[in-house]
């Protein structure tokens, strides 16, 4: 009985796996929100004891740059 | 006999001269200042906090986050003035997050922003982190505040376009990518992420525009190209559609983008 019931839950996973990007396909036709945003900036490094004292703080400049590439951010 | 005294003479001469040049001091150890019991101890305070930023630093670089966040957590508690006070909050925040503690790692980055409010960098590390929990309203708060410190930067409109493009504020998010584009109109990144922007306000032509933009920038770009096919299928452009699914598929690194592109050009 608990072999069955085991099999029957597989089955019903792999038969939900093959649907998900069936649905998901759909999904994304009717409903634009479900197309994803771009990724989130990556953390800023670490900065030493005397790092803001001075000019050359490499995660102050980054996060003060003016351009995408100055600052770091996600690529495509 | 007169050579034996020639030699003597000759090493008695150098052995004299290399005494004399051996009596030079010219770099003096330094004396002690003070023999004040509260000034060493600030002295033996001020060593600590160096060896511990130092320590603590190395473990960093070298990914080794819990010996970080030992060293840093002694940084945090001998209590240094600014900017290092809020630089050793900062950096231990890197620690807890990388080791999974997200909300350790807000709450020290919001101490950080108190202590030195125009701390851009923990500004921008706070949003990020915010965004990873899911806390809108708290990635949100961030973001103004990064604003605020850096209104000309990249990173500081492009975290609060994400956010309120997340949160579903599309004026917010709309005029933040604007600003962002208007400074570098070459990031493609943008161009996609305003395109999502104008797809959920209903203005479906300005989305396009823009989802062009980001394909003439970057035609690899597979995110933008999914995004395209959607929108022109949508609009009844089948052959157009499912050109773009197919290049998607190509050029996708993410299997579950591809998959998807392959299930809808696969459907056309």
């Amino acid at each position: 009985m608990k072999g069955l019931r085991r099999w029957l839950v597989a089955l019903a996973l792999a038969v939900a796996a093959c649907a998900g990007a069936a649905m998901g396909a759909e999904l994304v036709l009717g409903d634009p929100s479900t197309l994803v945003p771009s990724a989130s900036p990556a953390l800023l490094g670490p900065i030493t004891e005397t790092g803001r004292t001075g000019w050359n703080c490499p995660p102050e400049r980054a996060a003060t740059a003016r351009t995408a590439s100055a600052a770091g951010l996600p690529g495509n | 006999m007169r050579l034996r005294a020639l030699i003597a003479t000759l090493l008695l001469t150098s052995a004299t001269g290399a005494a004399a040049s051996a009596q030079t001091y010219s770099s003096p150890t330094t004396a002690p200042r003070t023999t004040d019991p509260a000034a060493l101890a600030g002295l033996a305070r001020r060593r600590e906090l160096h060896e511990r930023f130092d320590r603590g630093l190395a473990a960093e670089e070298r990914g080794d986050w819990a010996s970080a966040q030992v060293e840093l957590r002694r940084a945090v508690a001998l209590d240094p003035p600014e900017p290092q006070g809020s630089t050793a909050r900062y950096d231990l925040a890197l620690a807890e997050a990388n080791l999974g503690h997200d909300d350790l790692a807000a709450d020290l980055l919001r101490a950080a922003l108190h202590l030195d409010p125009s701390f851009a960098a923990a500004a921008a590390n706070l949003v990020a982190i915010e965004l990873r929990r899911g806390e809108l309203a708290a990635a949100r708060a961030a973001a103004d505040q990064f604003v605020a410190i850096a209104p000309q930067a990249a990173m500081a409109h492009y975290a609060r376009g994400l956010v309120a493009l997340h949160a579903g504020d599309l004026p917010t998010a709309r005029a933040d990518f604007g600003a962002l584009l208007a400074a570098d109109p070459a990031y493609a990144v943008a161009h996609y992420d305003l395109a999502l922007v104008e797809l959920r306000a209903g203005r479906d032509d300005v989305a396009q525009t823009e989802l062009e933009h980001a394909l003439v920038l970057a035609p690899g770009y597979a995110r933008a190209r999914f995004a395209l096919g959607t929108l022109l299928l949508r609009d009844g452009h089948r052959a157009d559609a499912r050109v773009a699914f197919d290049r998607c598929a190509r050029d996708a690194a993410d299997p579950v983008l591809r998959a998807l592109a392959v299930d809808l050009r696969d459907k056309l």
